[in-house]
């Protein structure tokens, strides 16, 4: 066996065929993106190199400043209400308590579901005249707080968020939970014995023996809120008026209707660029509270 | 020596993989099974894209063409391949840009193709044109006609205008309205019912922009319209446009469109079209197949032009034209056999296409037609009145300026911006 590990020759020969998997599918078009970021071009006729120009008439724009807003929301909503949410009730639900097992499935339903199928079942929710919102909402009476939801600029965003952040709970819920369960079940049955209730073994054993699967969470949550884009385009096209645009539907549009492939590139680029350095410093801050 | 022989073998792996990544695939596409016996005797195979999935309404018609073009030339096969309407847009843009193009494809007219024109992946077909002038009207041609010269062969023609519940008309004691007052007469009598008078679809803005394009033809008439939105005249200066403009403003502001249709997909605002809680809805000839098949009492409805809004326009000009069309791959291995077959089943697809209700035939009509709905032939008879027809400004703008045209429809709408600064945007979009 160590003989293998020292042949370096033959070591090369076995990672060779994930080195080119992951370099012609995830390096090569990265690079490819890279330069025809720096091009105008409709997708069909000729490149014309022009520098960083489809990047500063990018940022110049409202219209991309309005959407990393919206992705910067999302992500805290993601960190802020999602994960949180997530947490207690892996905490909850791994305490042993009974019906563990359906909770566990009727959580993680929505991930298993196709976004799509989660996209209509949303527009039908939200659907101003004869959603199931709307509805509740006047049978209770309350009809005066109906709305078109996706349809209103100052709602839109809330609207869209919602169903974004309960598609994932279950996800980041069954993470934490398998972390939980894999947690000594001695030392929660000693601090037991100490005579810590169910709250200060939560804070003070559980949270801080998960660190390492809520980085990981976190890390998940942040860069799938800022390249989030299934949803979104189902439910509003980045729409009413951009009022729920976020970069990715922008970069949809940038390529796919306006034949803008170089600033749709840009953008992409920007996409990979915000992902990579927001898992690093999340790393980083991670790191901090291990040590 | 071990790393030297590690390092070639990795640059050549990469080297390998880039290559095979960038080459182009030969495509050797041979048909397979039925044909085999044909293939014998010198077969040639024509490959043609369309966007008639089994679930379109000229599903039917491209089946009955290819099968009559094969029965007719027994030595060539055809082989159809269907994409959905928007992946298509993506697809064909994306094969062009590789060189993969089919024999035959496909495509919008005007603005949508002019790349590919431009690009040298669209067959000039000015001599084949000539066989068939005859048959195919010079007028249907405008849209497949790029610098003077014949690029697609359409086969369905296409009109828009105001399709509304004749019922709900009668109830109030209404009818057809030929001017903007009476349009305004219309609008107000539905309102003070509680009733909206128009269902639309902001979410989607084309849909919007099908009702604007038709309100702004009718008050600047179709050259000016024509040569503003395709960039080529003096904007969006005219009186008429901003004439257009304050008329589409004061309609919000009355509340003639459904509020919510902002967050309304077109299928979810036709479905309240059909079921009769809204009376009309501007949209083009292809609702007349929803109505068929989705209302209930399908002869409730009925179709009118868009009423003239000013001196510019009479009731007669009308947002249309053959718009839908195929094209021909210019690397196609035998230019003559594909340019012919596209025209002769542009040809059969325009007579199967009109049978069927899917689409007014762009071909001469040199046969019978039965079981026409009423509707279909009132609109067949609005395109053989036109004074003059303007197709829609999704052919007429580039992608670009319509896609921010329906962005701006979609501020107006929601009232971000107001008429005037509705009218700047669009004056700058469309001359810069």
């Amino acid at each position: 066996m160590d003989k293998v590990r020292h042949n370096k020759g033959a070591a090369i020969i076995l990672l060779l065929p994930a080195i080119i998997l992951f370099v012609s599918i995830i390096i090569i078009p990265i690079i490819c993106s890279g330069y025809y970021s720096l091009t105008e071009w409709d997708g069909i006729r000729d490149k014309v190199f022009i520098g960083f120009s489809n990047y500063r008439e990018l940022f110049e724009g409202e219209v991309l400043r309005g959407s990393i807003k919206n992705m910067l929301l999302l992500a805290l909503c993601a960190v802020g209400i999602q994960l949180p949410l997530a947490l207690v009730f892996a905490i909850l639900i791994s305490g042993g308590i009974k019906g563990e097992k359906m909770y566990m499935t009727v959580f993680f339903i929505p991930v298993m579901l196709s976004t799509v199928v989660i996209g209509q079942l949303w527009l039908k929710i939200y659907n101003p005249s004869h959603g199931l919102l709307n509805g509740i909402l006047s049978m209770i009476g309350l009809e005066n707080y109906a709305d078109s939801w996706l349809g209103n600029q100052g709602k839109v965003l809330a609207a869209v968020f919602v169903p974004m952040i309960w598609q994932y709970v279950g996800y980041h819920m069954l993470l934490m939970y398998a972390g939980i369960k894999s947690i000594n079940s001695e030392i929660i049955e000693a601090a037991k014995i100490d005579g810590a209730n169910g709250f200060q073994i939560a804070c003070r054993i559980t949270i801080p023996m998960l660190m390492p699967v809520l980085e990981v969470c976190t890390i998940f949550a942040v860069t799938g809120a800022f390249k989030s884009f299934d949803l979104i385009y189902i439910l509003t096209g980045g729409g009413p008026a951009h009022a729920s645009e976020v970069p990715s539907t922008l970069m949809f549009t940038e390529i796919f209707q306006k034949n803008h492939y170089g600033v749709g590139s840009a953008i992409a680029i920007f996409i990979i660029l915000i992902c990579f350095t927001s898992a690093i410093i999340i790393k980083r801050i991670f790191k901090r509270w291990e040590v | 020596m071990k790393k030297r022989l590690a390092a070639i073998l990795i640059a050549t792996f990469t080297l390998c993989s880039i290559l095979s990544g960038c080459g182009k695939t030969t495509d050797s596409s041979a048909p397979t099974g039925a044909d085999d016996s044909a293939k014998a005797g010198g077969a040639q195979t024509l490959k043609i894209w369309s966007i008639a999935t089994e679930g379109d309404s000229s599903h039917h018609a491209y089946e009955a063409a290819i099968a009559d073009y094969m029965s007719a030339h027994p030595d060539v096969t055809v082989e159809m391949e269907t994409f959905e309407n928007e992946s298509y847009k993506t697809k064909i843009k994306t094969v062009a840009a590789s060189d993969e193009l089919p024999d035959i494809y496909f495509t919008w007219g005007g603005g949508f193709s002019q790349p590919f024109v431009e690009a040298g992946k669209a067959l000039n077909l000015d001599s084949y044109y000539t066989d068939y002038q005859d048959e195919l009207p010079q007028g249907t041609m405008s849209y497949a006609t790029y610098d003077g010269s014949v690029y697609g062969v359409p086969y369905v023609v296409s009109i828009s205008g105001i399709f509304y519940n004749k019922k709900m008309f009668e109830q109030y004691g209404l009818s057809e309205p030929k001017t903007w007052d009476d349009l305004m007469n219309v609008t107000k009598t539905f309102l003070d019912n509680g009733i909206t008078p128009f269902g639309v679809s902001v979410k989607e803005a084309w849909v919007m922009a099908m009702f604007n394009d038709a309100l702004t033809l009718k008050c600047v008439g179709p050259e000016m319209l024509d040569k503003a939105f395709t960039g080529s005249g003096t904007g969006y200066e005219d009186a008429g446009f901003t004439d257009a403009a304050e008329k589409l403003s004061e309609l919000f502001k009355m509340g003639a469109f459904d509020k919510n249709a902002a967050a309304l997909s077109n299928d979810e605002a036709v479905s309240e079209f059909l079921a009769g809680t809204v009376p009309m809805y501007v949209t083009g000839a292809w609702l007349d197949g929803s109505i068929q098949s989705g209302a209930e009492n399908p002869d409730d409805f009925s179709f009118m032009p868009f009423p003239a809004c000013s001196d510019q326009a009479v009731l007669e000009d009308s947002m249309g034209g053959a718009q839908d069309m195929l094209m021909v791959n210019p690397k196609t291995k035998d230019a003559d056999l594909a340019a012919n077959a596209a025209f002769e089943i542009a040809k059969s697809l325009s007579k199967y296409g009109y049978q069927d209700g899917a689409g007014l035939a762009a071909w001469k009509v040199d046969y019978e037609v039965e079981g026409q709905s009423p509707i279909s032939e009132r609109m067949a008879e609005c395109v053989n009145e036109a004074n003059s027809l303007t197709v829609w400004s999704g052919t007429l703008m580039s992608a670009e300026d319509y896609t921010d045209y329906q962005s701006a429809l979609q501020e107006f709408f929601v009232g971000n911006i107001d008429s005037k600064t509705f009218v700047e945007t669009m004056n700058k979009m469309l001359t810069e």
